[in-house]
């Protein structure tokens, strides 16, 4: 009993620890949105902003094209999410559970995709797209949708393919010998057990796409079409930054990523109880 | 089955997203300019007014304007000459221009050149920048200079009457300021970050001293000529005696003016827009505007002023503009008297010496615009900047304050360097 | 491994096992569900890839650009790269830098993780979010952020350690010293890779069944022990993914160094992305800079071979 207690107080400890050293730089940035302009960098450090101001805040959201920059990013990210978690999720099945030609090289080929580094990409992608049949893609939210599709989709195969092989397979075998299609095995069965690793790709997903800078800076160019990451980068000029503005945009677009964590974590719970209908 | 089904559904998706998202086609009048962010920040008015200038001669002219930043915007515009759709008008940094140029990226403006306002009083050191033998591929846009920005206020304490006026002056009233304040470890009589490269060659020109020079049709670097070596050796001593800067950072990480805001500095190299950064409530402390002052930083001969580097920018159109008049068109809208005296007013040195005296009536401004009397500029080669991306200079910098090698020695090496880098086949 | 199949083996039938096999074999059912992902790839990469292979066999420099025609040099990319010194000396660093990022990171994002599925569920949900919280900061933020923290003249760290008397760091410049500068940015990178690593191993762990340890607890097997014989088999298939993965990952950091470095960097800071980008943004020759870019990939493949072979065999075993 008592040694459980302690083991309990020591685990406890341990997590607030982890917890405050890697929350510590978010803590600073999200504390600098609230300091006035003389208190960002100080010779002493100002571990709270006293006397705190929201004008950081206001002057952020009234930037020109804040909230159409909103639309366009969650619009960006919720194309990219479903499309990767549908896409990813059946390319995952061919994968875990059938074998068939070409079935190797695909696996390499995924793998060797997402060592092509994305700054020597940027003209050959901008020559393709600005070129494309049907109609440029560039300076379209269609394009960049594109984009993102392919930087994740190898990624969430990948990895969703690992949970799947993860599943033991006699349970698709018990739904197929009770009368369910292949598919609808798949289906019934694998996607409630996959969903931790569904949760997983899909903030992965969620945040290559939300917090994306060089592609979406590049190729969108109309202001009306930029997304989040390129509007914060407008905090920085030749004559110096508004660190506090760009801290207060900055925590602005970090918490729709928190949001989306808050409302799937319970997926992440629910993989527990799935374990025990494993067992 | 249901496999084809969920995939018919996604193809449907994505071309329902595809079409509700297609934007118009572009019409043939239109034209797309890209700006700085500075702009933006700065001066969006007078963008907007000339855009509305423009418009007057041609009804139903479309400018679509295009803010970047200066750290990727080069990257983009690559990229967009790649694809074929670079913008009509682009303005780059006057360090940036020599490279486009030589390659035949911009559009040659010299036939044109007595169209554009003022063209006959660009200001020499922008002017150069837009020039590659001997024709003219770029507008001047605006510039700044760069002048001691001082603390009034600790000047009096420490016993200084008015603003030194030579150099040897200067150090003795900073070597005043160190024993005033200078117990406090962060104090710092004048704030020098150690890869100050513009602030440093300065001294080099003032001594006479060069980075480079072109002898018998090849380059060779200068910078460990005797008059170099002298410049050099006398601003190690006043940055090792005065300040407290970081000897591995640049002028702008941080910007010396946040640090000056703080009341540990009592001088530093800034350019004009630093006055209003250091005052602006969001960045400095706006209860320096009274004690805040500004002088042109002195010669080691006495009457002169010491040569400052005129950072700016230029309006360039590329050769893939489609509508290249419509953009020359626009450029001498927005380089008008009115919009310059308009930027002038927002803290800028004006492409043209005739408004030059908008920034001398004011006093905020009028040092900086004393200071662009004396100017220095980079080799104008394409070369140039590999030394700038090989961080030449800046690594010499770093050397000899640090003491990682003497200045002979630094210099001789940051020479050789830039000899072979200037005369590497393209 | 051995435990893994184990387990399955131990569940079914040799048999049935055998006339599954023949049964999955047949049929293009496994190429209509790849058919969506692999369009939409191969669409929008396979012409941009086949440009970056043409460049780096091309001179391709502004004029190029503007006709939008490269010139053939052949190899002359490559063996300039080759007989450069400083890929050579850019490329060790860069290993070098790989091999510690991902060690760290998998280090501290399992540990981070099993903590995880020890703790109760408040401060599991408090963890995770603080995790999330990081994951989320964009990188241009969180680098600035971590820069001012290990600022010459403001930085937090100086401060405190200076007041903790581990010595006087007052005007400490933590990048003066390429040592201590790669470790500053080794540090932003970890802090920025643990929350993924951690999270999915999370993920990964809660589908491991409870009843299985418990089991080898009772029969008397340590934390380490059941880490090691119990946790770690059947976490395998991930553990190699997020290896590899962060192989790929840390082989490409770049915007750390970049923006650390005050965008820019000097020699003794370049890793390869930083090389590649260079060449090609700073000093327009795209040609060579996609050579690099390339030579980075085969050497990638050529580091991460067995993670590779090890995952394409990992169906295979059953």
């Amino acid at each position: 009993m008592t040694r459980r207690r302690a083991e309990r107080i020591a685990l406890n400890t341990t997590g607030v620890l982890v917890f405050l050293v890697m929350i510590f730089p978010v803590y600073w940035m999200v504390s600098t949105a609230f300091k006035p302009g003389i208190d960002v960098q100080t010779f002493t450090p100002k571990w709270f902003p006293h006397p705190a101001t929201l004008s950081n805040f206001t002057d952020a959201i009234h930037r020109p094209y804040f909230w159409q920059d909103v639309k366009n990013s969650v619009f960006v990210v919720c194309v990219v999410v479903a499309l990767s978690a549908v896409l990813s999720f059946l390319a995952a099945l061919a994968l875990a559970r059938f074998r068939f030609y070409g079935r190797k090289a695909f696996i390499v080929l995924i793998i060797a995709v997402q060592m092509v580094p994305l700054n020597a990409l940027i003209i050959p992608l901008y020559i393709a797209f600005s070129n494309a049949p049907g109609g440029t893609q560039v300076n379209k939210l269609t394009g960049v949708v594109v984009a993102y599709l392919t930087f994740v989709l190898p990624f969430c195969i990948w990895t969703l393919r690992g949970f799947v092989m993860g599943i033991p397979q006699e349970l698709e075998e018990a739904a197929l010998v009770d009368g369910c299609s292949r598919f609808g095995a798949f289906v019934r069965i694998l996607l409630p057990l996959v969903a931790p690793g569904l949760v997983a790709t899909s903030i992965f997903a969620f945040i290559q796409a939300w917090n994306e800078y060089i592609i979406a800076y590049v190729f969108l160019s109309s202001p009306e079409k930029q997304t989040l990451t390129v509007w914060l980068a407008n905090f920085t000029t030749n004559r110096g930054t508004a660190w506090g503005s760009l801290m207060a945009g900055a925590t602005l677009t970090a918490l729709p990523v928190v949001a989306f964590f808050v409302i799937v974590h319970r997926k992440i719970a629910f993989g527990l109880t799935a374990g025990g209908v494993k067992g | 089955m249901k496999i084809r089904l969920v995939a018919a559904t996604i193809v449907a998706v994505a071309l329902a997203v595809a079409a509700s998202t297609a934007s118009g086609a572009s019409k043939a009048t239109s034209i797309t300019v890209w700006l700085q962010n500075d702009a933006q920040n700065g001066w969006a008015d007078t963008v907007a007014q000339a855009t509305k200038d423009f418009q007057k001669e041609h009804p139903g002219g479309n400018v679509d304007v295009h803010y970047q930043t200066w750290t990727d915007h080069l990257t983009k515009f690559d990229a967009t000459i790649a694809g074929g759709n670079a913008p009509d008008v682009i303005e780059l940094g006057n360090t940036e221009t020599t490279k486009y140029m030589a390659n035949g990226v911009f559009a040659d403006l010299s036939a044109q050149k007595s169209s554009f306002p003022n063209s006959g009083t660009w200001l020499k050191g922008l002017k150069d920048s837009c020039t590659y033998q001997g024709k003219l591929f770029c507008v001047p846009y605006y510039t700044g200079a760069r002048a001691v920005i001082y603390r009034k206020d600790f000047y009096a304490k420490a016993g200084i009457k008015g603003t030194p006026t030579t150099l040897s002056a200067f150090v003795v009233d900073n070597q005043k300021l160190m024993k005033k304040y200078g117990k406090d470890a962060n104090f710092s009589a004048f704030y020098f970050p150690g890869k100050n490269w513009y602030a440093s060659m300065a001294f080099v020109y003032d001594w006479g001293g060069k980075i480079a020079t072109t002898r018998k049709g090849k380059w060779v670097g200068t910078l460990d000529s005797p008059q170099a070596i002298t410049a050099l050796t006398t601003l190690k001593s006043i940055v090792k005696s005065t300040s407290r800067a970081s000897l591995t950072t640049d002028e702008s990480h941080p910007y010396p003016s946040v640090v000056f805001a703080k009341d540990k500095v009592a001088s530093f190299v800034g350019n004009g827009w630093e006055w209003p950064y250091t005052l602006d409530p969001k960045v400095g402390n706006p209860a320096l505007a009274d004690v805040m002052g500004a002088y042109p930083m002195p010669s080691h001969v006495k009457g002169r002023y010491m040569p400052t580097f005129l950072g700016g920018s230029d309006l360039g159109i590329p050769v893939t503009s489609k509508n290249k008049d419509l953009a020359a068109d626009w450029i001498k809208a927005f380089t008008s008297t009115s919009a310059m005296t308009q930027i002038a007013k927002a803290g800028n040195i004006p492409n043209t010496t005739t408004l030059l005296k908008v920034n001398a009536a004011d006093p905020k401004l009028a040092p900086f615009a004393e200071a662009a009397k004396f100017t220095w500029f980079i080799p104008v080669t394409p070369n140039w900047a590999n030394v700038e991306n090989a961080n030449v200079l800046q690594n010499m910098l770093v050397n000899i304050f640090t003491g990682k090698q003497s200045v002979k020695a630094a210099t001789t090496a940051a020479s050789k360097q830039i000899t072979s880098i200037l005369n590497a086949s393209a | 491994m051995s435990a893994e199949t184990g387990l399955r083996v131990a569940a079914e039938p040799t048999l049935l096992s055998a006339r599954r096999r023949a049964r999955l074999t047949r049929g293009a059912a496994p190429y209509a569900l790849l058919a969506p992902a692999t369009i939409v790839v191969g669409a929008v990469l396979g012409y941009p890839l086949y440009l970056l292979v043409q460049l780096s066999f091309q001179k391709y420099g502004l004029p190029q650009l503007l006709t939008h025609h490269g010139e053939w040099t052949g190899l002359s990319n490559y063996t300039r790269i080759l007989h450069d010194s400083q890929f050579w000396h850019v490329l060790l660093r860069t290993v070098t830098f790989t091999a510690a990022n991902v060690s760290l990171t998998m280090l501290f994002g399992t540990l981070i993780a099993l903590l995880l599925a020890r703790l109760g569920s408040f401060m599991r949900l408090l963890l995770t979010t603080g995790l999330v919280l990081v994951w989320a900061t964009p990188v241009v933020v969180s680098v600035n952020v971590w820069l001012w923290m290990v600022d010459y003249e403001f930085g937090v760290l100086n401060w405190t350690l200076t007041k903790l008397h581990a010595g006087n760091f007052v005007h400490h410049d933590w990048f003066a010293n390429t040592l201590s500068g790669f470790g500053v940015i080794t540090a932003v990178v970890v802090w920025g890779a643990i929350p993924f690593v951690a999270i999915t191993l999370y993920a990964a762990l809660s589908q491991v069944p409870e009843e299985l340890h418990e089991a080898a607890r009772i029969d008397g097997a340590s934390f380490v022990q059941v880490f090691r014989f119990v946790t770690m088999p059947l976490l395998k298939p991930i553990f190699i993914i997020l290896v590899s993965l962060s192989i790929i990952w840390d082989f490409q950091v770049f915007n750390q160094v970049w923006i650390m470095r005050d965008g820019r960097p000097t020699n003794d800071y370049y890793l390869m992305s930083i090389y590649s980008f260079v060449e090609s943004f700073r000093v327009s020759e795209y040609g060579l800079g996609s050579a690099i870019a390339l030579t980075m990939v085969l050497v990638m493949l050529v580091v991460s071979f067995f993670y590779v072979r090890q995952m394409v065999r990992a169906g295979e075993a059953e």
